[in-house]
């Protein structure tokens, strides 16, 4: 009797090998490796979108300036902005719900992996095409990221810029609704024994919110697109109103809700960040839960107030809904001081980044019902007030909760801490650089500067207040650049074997990716590394509370 | 003057608001970064929830949002209301890069326009204390005409008319502006508004026939 050596088909029992290396990574059915791939993409993207602010705020320090001329400062804003919300912090978003949710509800992988990684080449795909714009004779897409006809039609956008903005951020959309659909099976189908609705963790529910908008709203964008695409291929359809208008219609469908898909799973990581660094359960969960289902139904009816100024819209009716809004805004308001406001506060680099999101989220929350005012609105809609009042929402919000995410999971994703001391100048930096460049753009709204200028003049009075947004530009870059050496670094000490290994639970985590080995294995839960007893949203507190019990118990009194 | 004056009221309203709203969080922030971190050796709360003071606070917000829907609705009711008597009419036309305002109760249609290079920028005259319906169109693009001074704006488009009316209580001489993007030279698409008498406007508009740049008054 002869015994065979196993050969390699044999040990997958049939199955082909899989690739390693690059190869590996970027044909694989790993939700985890599907997340780090979507969020390392995004994380490049937003260096890359960052340079560009950078140069458009050294071409506005100063009135008068010739830095870059016109044409290239139409393209900087638009792509900044198309790259920034349809290609970072979108994606990032659907990226930490691929690498997150299963874990979070204890799935050996993802609902569909293959369809998963379809929809990340999609969005690198989609990526790449509108950057390839930059290469094109008349260069990149130069309209905004929200480019109105007719505007963006052929005769008055030539170039194939444009067409292939158009192409780009199709295939990105189109990658990122395919990702929303398989994050939100996974949260509805594949939850552990245990795991009822109401012991999702925080984050789950956020993505169950933020998918549903993704599939609700964003096949709108894509009808938008196709209309453009059309009306480049023959512009004449735009000499009809109905046309211009109504894109803006299909456009802001997609464009509201986007809002707080770029909203809610940052929320909700901060969320978890201040539930554990206060020591305790996050505080008013279900109305949490609620106020989330509630923002996301009436995302869909809040379109209108980005057309107050187009006569062409109810503005009444836009302008209900959208104040409406701050009511489940209040009620998250509600438990994330509740949460602290009870807590035993611990300041690690994370929980910076998620108390800096209160107060300056906050800012964008309050001036977006001063936008939601049709009253206040026609003076202060597109003019650098807006501009102020996004970056509150999206830099000073979302970036925050980015970061505060980042650190918070770093560790669990690579096995190794994130640098704290680099951490925390990384987070005072970006707040100064925050404030300082963001702040006086509310002034200059207010007092006249339109945005999309590419400079203006001396006696109009902008020049301090932009130098001092330009000021403010270079601490966000010296904080961002901080942030990516610290990664850096941290990983190169990882393949020398010098960095400092994290445990599974580094921080006291609630929720159950933290009762598996960091990094995760290939299935997430082993015999070793069990999902635990589900008994609440926190089954980690719930397990640490009941050992404390009994150690009191067994303790001799 | 009357869209500045109801932006006035409104804005330094919700401004208060805000104030004061961020005031409270931000007290609670402090306190708690202050009262609550772990060197104080405080213990963590166990309670998960407030169930109560949450119902009663979810009705104060929207009793809250009622009022502040309403409000501001009636505001921007109040703004839009025209005033008594025959408006002035101009017809505004925009197109890349600059705009043209026609007088059609002018004896000669008269029509005033510019290339918006350098000070090249036409001047809109209306008259004061008589309401002014502006007819707003465009020949290619979205524009939109703004007036910071006015604290107003609306949006221009092709094939449509959109129409508003402002009534300037002094005389004086603003700058307005394009604020929508519409390509290489949106930044200098300005133009200039003048409040006169109505006197004076009288006087312009019988006076000057045939004068195609009414930029010189």
């Amino acid at each position: 009797m002869t015994v065979t050596p196993p050969t390699a088909k044999a040990v997958t029992g049939g199955r082909p090998v899989p690739p390693s290396g690059w190869l590996g990574w970027v044909t694989s059915t790993d939700h985890k490796r599907i997340g780090v791939l979507t969020v390392g993409t995004s994380l490049v993207l937003l260096l890359a979108m960052g340079i560009l602010a950078l140069t458009m705020r050294a071409q506005l320090a100063q009135p008068e300036q010739q830095l870059v001329d016109t044409h290239t400062f139409n393209q900087l804003f638009t792509i900044h902005g198309s790259g920034m919300i349809y290609m970072v912090v979108t994606p990032f978003a659907i990226g930490m719900g691929v690498y997150l949710v299963p874990l979070q509800i204890g799935a050996p992988g993802i609902a569909m992996p293959r369809l998963t990684l379809l929809g990340y080449w999609l969005y690198a795909l989609g990526a790449a095409v509108m950057l390839a714009g930059f290469a094109t004779p008349l260069g990149a897409h130069a309209d905004g990221w929200f480019s109105y006809p007719p505007m963006a039609d052929s005769i008055h956008s030539p170039g194939a810029g444009s067409d292939l903005w158009i192409a780009g951020v199709f295939l990105a959309t189109t990658g990122t609704i395919v990702m929303g659909w398989t994050v939100l099976w996974t949260v509805l189908r594949k939850r552990t024994h245990g795991m009822t609705m109401l012991r999702l963790p925080l984050f789950s529910w956020s993505m169950i919110a933020t998918c549903l908008m993704v599939i609700g709203a964003f096949p709108a964008l894509l009808a938008a697109l196709g209309l453009l695409a059309v009306g480049r291929a023959d512009p004449s359809i735009f000499d009809h109103n109905v046309w211009n208008i109504g894109y803006q219609h299909l456009f802001w469908f997609y464009g509201h809700p986007v809002v707080y898909v770029m909203f809610f799973p940052y929320l909700a990581a901060v969320a978890e960040v201040l539930a554990v660094f206060s020591g305790r359960r996050f505080f008013g969960y279900q109305g949490t839960v609620l106020s989330l289902l509630v923002f996301a139904a009436l995302s869909m009816s809040v379109w209108g107030h980005h057309m107050f100024a187009t006569g062409q819209a109810a503005n009444d009716y836009y302008s209900l809904t959208s104040i409406a809004l701050l009511v489940p805004a209040g009620v998250e308001y509600f438990s994330m001081l509740g949460t602290i406001a009870g807590g035993r506060l611990r300041f690690a680099p994370p929980m910076l980044f998620a108390l800096a999101f209160i107060p300056q989220f906050l800012i964008g929350g309050l001036t977006g019902i001063m936008v939601g005012t049709p009253v206040i609105d026609y003076h202060v809609t597109d003019s650098y007030f807006v501009v102020a009042h996004l970056h509150y929402v999206l830099f000073a919000g979302s970036a925050f909760g980015l970061f505060a995410a980042v650190y918070f999971w770093f560790p669990k994703v690579t096995g190794v801490m994130l640098g704290h001391r680099l951490g925390r100048l990384h987070f005072w930096l970006l707040v100064i650089g925050a404030n300082l460049t963001f702040l006086p753009m509310f002034a200059l709204g207010y007092l006249g500067m339109p945005r999309r200028v590419s400079t203006y003049a001396a006696f109009e009075g902008f020049g301090w207040l932009n130098l001092l947004s330009s000021i403010g530009a270079a601490f966000l870059a010296a904080g961002v650049i901080l942030f990516a050496v610290n990664v850096l670094w941290t990983l190169r000490k990882r393949t020398l074997g010098r960095a400092e290994k994290a445990p599974d639970d580094p921080w006291g985590g609630h929720t159950l990716e933290w009762a598996t080995s960091s990094p995760p294995p290939r299935l997430n839960f082993t015999p070793e590394h069990p999902v635990p007893p589900v008994t609440s949203f926190a089954p980690l507190l719930d397990l640490r509370q009941r050992q404390e019990v009994t150690a009191v118990d067994r303790s001799p009194s | 003057m009357r869209q500045r004056h109801i932006f006035g009221e409104v804005f330094t309203l919700e401004s208060i608001i805000a104030g004061v709203v961020f005031v409270v969080v931000v007290a609670v922030f402090v306190y708690a970064l202050i009262g609550r971190r772990a060197g104080r050796q405080v213990t963590a709360s166990q309670r998960a929830e407030r169930p109560r003071l949450e119902a009663y606070y979810v009705g104060v917000l929207a009793a809250f949002s009622v009022f502040l829907v309403a409000w501001t609705a009636w505001q921007n009711h109040r703004e839009h209301q025209t005033a008594a008597g025959p408006p002035v009419r101009v017809d505004v036309s925009s197109f890349q890069w600059c705009w043209s305002f026609n007088y059609p109760q002018a004896p000669d249609r008269r029509t005033v326009s510019g290339s918006c290079r350098g000070d090249d920028l036409p001047t809109l005259v209306v008259p004061t204390g008589r309401p002014v319906q502006l007819r707003l169109t465009s020949r290619d693009v979205i524009h939109s005409l703004w007036v910071p001074h006015l604290r107003y704006k609306m949006d221009a488009f092709p094939h449509h008319v959109n129409t508003f009316t402002l009534t300037l209580d002094k005389e004086g001489r603003w700058r307005g502006k394009c604020a929508e993007f519409c390509g290489e030279r949106h930044r200098t698409m300005h133009f200039w508004i003048k409040a006169v008498s109505p006197d004076e406007y009288d006087r312009w508009l019988q006076d000057q026939p045939g004068g195609g740049q009414g930029a010189a008054v």
